[in-house]
């Protein structure tokens, strides 16, 4: 343990602005004959283990009608329990075990994560292999559940990006299971309690060794995880279903749309391309991610500009989330007065259009990757945070390499890369707006 | 009374050196937590807002060298900026950087705090996000949020601590330049200072930093008490008219608890037990959720926590020398929320009058001695807990919660909640559509039965005869009905 904290420290101290690599820990990979990954991570942070279980399924997998938010769903029926861990008895071993505990759902995978000190590392791995081999949950169980789901929805209707999310997806995407959210159509979510069957099947189809990670990272000895591994998930039967998850064709024309929102806010401006699914080895994911510092962020001429001086708007952002299958790259601006939406349009438009023209300076794009490196080291401060981070490229690529891979893209970025990539994807027929505000849209 | 007492006996150092919280060690990463014993309740009355201002007009305004705008840049390539919060007693900058920065960052950020800018043009900016924040961010956008601020500001109404920490519209709207520098002057002194500091600075560093901040006025040190919140006599209710298709439930009450009262670990385990933040092992999530479907998720406070829908542990430095008690219930549905109102009351009121039993005791009790390890996982957490214990007077947070709770029995939490909490004389707080129909419904007390979509247990649905009739003690003349636009004018 001592030597990787040394290790560590120096990785830590040295690695953040140099060209070295950006993960300051070593890392083993375990592939079981069933198709099972695990990875483990010894890391330097005393007492504290983080597991997190990947499961290459979310909205994403979500092909037939009338399924949208099943996957979600879904992650809540696994806290319903098996035979020999009821849901009472599996929240009695976490809170003998202080642990924290909990579950998320997006796109493209399901994760499973808890906290806890190492003496209970064993007890934990033996009962998350139970309920992923044995889950069973009877009907009553499973339709009240569906009425938590309901609620999950409810928290956030209030949240205009929400639904601004929802109607930018349901109009760029025309055939692709990206076209709803992970929580899913208000319709699909009532009708859920009817689809019990369904839920057995979503289990037998995708809660299957291909499609998971376990990742260990923490105060821990990477051969004894291996045994425990090897002993409570070894006989985990491989699956065969592989979802056909429907091609978005290319979108032939810019498309737009408008949400009526039913109570007072302020109007939100936004854009968004098609762009490509994420690759650790093509140039065209880590060039779009620079764009988005360079074009959105707090430090950019957009920002200083809409935000600071003109002070028109007051939240601008962008994103560019890493997908399986290509995505979105999108940007957005709440506007303080209706009457500068076309404005605020204009100015994000032509922001886009000039990274298509113009070369970017080599010292910003410079500052934008010593940014990234900067902001992954500063947080590598503990080992959940570290196996969150690591547990989100697992679930593209089943192995943290991929980190090393995207940072050494980053570090090999030139402005004519940057412009090639923005002359690729920000083309006018791949374009969706949809503005939001109280009222219809002028 | 009792409550304010407590704090005037905490322990501050002698020396007029300034207090700083420092945990030294070889990471790379160093963090800042600056803390101001100062804030929103050092409002004047005609100004709310004002100490949220000032420390945004510092974090985010630039410094007299720098343009905010500057700031940023300079910044950006470091990864860092400047956090900022104001809560009622304690304003906070924090900032993570690391050590290839820190003499870069730490230039910038010091005069950020020590020599602002003062321009108007950021003070208008300033200003107007403020003002978003509360109509559109906050009262607009997020039922959840609203109800719980709603009630603490019900709570404390003419109280220091009764308006929302970024004040109100008309109070930031009146707010000027000279105000802005005027508080700066006076409550940005080296007596409410404490310097935290973790991760592997240089020794050299900690000297100069002390230097630079001893430019600040001295000050004095507050012994001012707050007053204590108004009794609240009956069962009263705020009902906030929103247009919304579910409801939104806060409640709660003043309690005398805090973190260095005796009985804090006591009702520690009582929160733990009853609704433990986001964990799914609390008595109200299982009862109203799992068992029932009724909603995402109900929990319990005995300190304030902001953002719940957000964060999964209570952010540090939000210390108060007043607390509440309350309960979160997440939105309902319309049809089943007038039931759901009255199970939380009935679970309330069963833990009032049977406490927790020796198994349910000892199971909470070794949940929090373990996960406490969890809320000061980061450095940056440690930092902000060890201040926190600083200003409670209390030994260092993980030590204390263990020490407290090994000294516990049953009988002793069971006897705290009898003497904290209580079922009657509390505030509610509902956001829903058609508020006025809602009041003759609670008013009416008529039956509410439930209905399920499947085959529940016997011994939930003989419950469910209890609390579908229980009596919610309103009178007409304790029913506020607030349209949502007039919230936090």
């Amino acid at each position: 343990m001592k030597l990787i904290t040394a290790t560590m420290i120096l990785a830590l101290a040295a690695g953040a602005a140099s060209e070295k690599r950006i993960l300051p820990f070593d890392y083993e990979i375990h592939d079981f004959p069933n198709g099972l990954r695990l990875v483990t991570v010894p890391t330097p942070f005393p007492n504290v283990v983080a597991l997190e279980i990947v499961v290459q399924t979310g909205s994403r997998n979500e092909i037939e009608p009338g399924k949208s938010g099943f996957a979600h769903f879904f992650e809540h029926m696994m806290f319903r329990g098996t035979r020999e861990f009821p849901p009472e008895k599996f929240q009695a071993v976490l809170q003998q075990a202080g642990a924290s505990n909990n579950a998320s759902t997006s796109d493209d995978f399901t994760h499973y994560y808890t906290t806890f000190s190492k003496p209970d590392l064993e007890t934990m791995l033996r009962m998350e292999a139970d309920r992923f081999q044995n889950l069973d949950y009877p009907l009553p169980e499973f339709k009240t559940e569906a009425l938590a789901v309901l609620g999950e929805y409810n928290k956030s209707i209030a949240n205009p990006f929400q639904k601004l999310n929802e109607v930018m997806r349901a109009t760029a995407f025309s055939k692709h299971t990206y076209q709803h959210t992970t929580i899913g159509f208000l319709k699909d979510i009532q009708d859920m309690p009817n689809q019990f069957d369904y839920s057995k099947e979503f289990f037998r189809r995708y809660y299957r060794p291909e499609y998971t990670t376990i990742l260990v990272m923490g105060d821990i000895q990477p051969s004894q995880v291996k045994g425990w591994v090897e002993k409570y998930w070894g006989s985990w039967k491989r699956g065969d279903y592989k979802a056909p998850v429907p091609v978005e064709p290319p979108q032939d024309g810019p498309k737009s749309a408008h949400v009526d929102w039913p109570s007072p806010t302020l109007p939100i401006f936004s854009v968004a391309f098609h762009g490509p699914a994420f690759s650790d080895t093509e140039k065209d994911t880590a060039a779009l991610d620079l764009i988005l510092f360079l074009g959105f962020s707090e430090n950019s001429p957009l920002y200083k500009k809409l935000v600071l001086e003109e002070q028109k708007v007051d939240i601008l952002a962008g994103s560019n989330p890493d997908h399986i299958d290509p995505y979105l790259f999108s940007a957005f601006a709440r506007v303080k007065k209706r009457e500068d939406m076309d404005y605020v349009r204009e100015q994000l438009l032509s922001t886009f259009a000039g990274f298509k023209d113009a070369l970017v300076s080599v010292k910003k794009l410079d500052e934008v990757k010593r940014h990234l490196r900067y902001q992954f080291a500063l947080g590598l401060d503990n080992s959940e945070a570290v196996a969150r981070t690591l547990a989100y490229y697992i679930a593209l690529r089943r192995t943290p390499e991929t980190i090393e891979k995207l940072y050494e893209s980053y570090a090999r970025l030139t402005p004519e890369d940057l412009r090639a990539v923005a002359r690729k994807y920000f083309q006018e027929s791949s374009r969706t707006i949809v503005t939001l505000a109280p009222g219809g849209s002028r | 009374m009792r409550i304010a007492l407590a704090f005037l006996a905490m322990v501050w150092p002698l020396s007029a050196d300034l207090r700083t919280v420092l945990l030294p060690s070889k990471s790379p990463l160093i963090t800042f937590r600056f803390v101001f014993l100062t804030g929103a309740a050092d409002d004047p009355a005609d100004k709310p807002g004002l100490a949220s201002l000032t420390a945004s007009m510092l974090a985010r305004g630039g410094s007299a060298k720098m343009p905010y705008s500057q700031v940023v840049e300079a910044m950006f390539p470091m990864a860092t900026s400047v956090g900022v919060h104001t809560d009622k007693e304690m304003t906070t900058f924090s900032a993570d950087t690391h050590l290839d920065n820190l003499d870069a960052f730490y230039a910038i950020f010091r005069d950020m705090i020590l020599e602002p800018g003062w321009r108007a043009e950021d003070l208008k900016r300033l200003r107007e996000d403020g003002i978003n924040n509360l109509r559109v961010t906050l009262r607009s956008n997020n039922e959840e949020e609203l109800g719980k601020e709603v009630l603490y500001n019900a709570i404390y109404a003419g109280h220091p601590y009764g308006h929302h920490n970024l004040g109100s519209v008309t109070g930031l709207q009146k707010i000027t330049l000279e105000d802005l520098k005027s508080f700066h002057r006076t409550r940005y002194t080296q007596a409410n200072l404490i310097l935290g500091l973790a991760g592997g600075y240089p020794a050299s560093f900690l000297a100069r930093v002390k230097k630079d901040f001893a430019s600040l006025p001295p000050g004095k040190r507050d012994t001012v008490e707050r007053p204590a919140p108004a009794a609240i006599d009956g069962f009263r209710l705020t009902m906030v008219e929103k247009q919304t298709r579910s409801v939104a439930v806060s409640l709660g009450f003043p309690i005398e608890v805090h973190r260095g009262h005796a009985d804090f670990p006591a009702m520690l385990v009582t929160q733990s037990y009853f609704g433990q933040h986001r964990n799914s092992a609390g008595r109200l999530f299982d009862r109203m959720r799992e068992k029932r479907g009724l909603n995402y998720g109900d929990y319990a406070y005995i300190e304030y926590f902001p953002s719940g829908m957000f964060v999964f542990e209570p952010a540090p430095n939000l210390a108060r020398r007043q607390q509440i008690f309350q309960i979160w219930i997440r939105p309902l549905e319309s049809p089943t929320a007038h039931f759901g109102i009255r199970l939380a009351m009935h679970e309330l009121d069963r833990l009032v009058r049977m406490g927790m039993t020796e198994e349910e005791f000892q199971r909470t009790r070794d949940f929090l001695s373990k996960y406490v390890n969890l809320l000061t996982k980061t450095k940056r957490a440690e930092l902000g807990y060890a201040i926190d214990s600083l200003y409670y007077g209390i030994p260092e947070y993980n030590k204390f919660v263990k020490d407290g709770l090994a000294k516990l029995s049953r009988d002793k939490v069971n006897t705290a909640i009898k003497k904290h909490l209580r079922v009657d004389n509390l505030h509610m707080v509902v956001i829903a559509n058609d508020a006025g129909d809602w009041k003759k419904r609670l008013l009416g007390n008529a039956p509410s039965p439930m209905t399920y979509n499947s085959a529940k247990p016997e011994d939930i649905l003989a419950e469910d005869k209890i609390v579908e009739k229980r009596r919610l003690p309103l009178k007409a003349e304790n029913i506020t009905i607030v349209p949502v636009e007039k919230i936090f004018e």
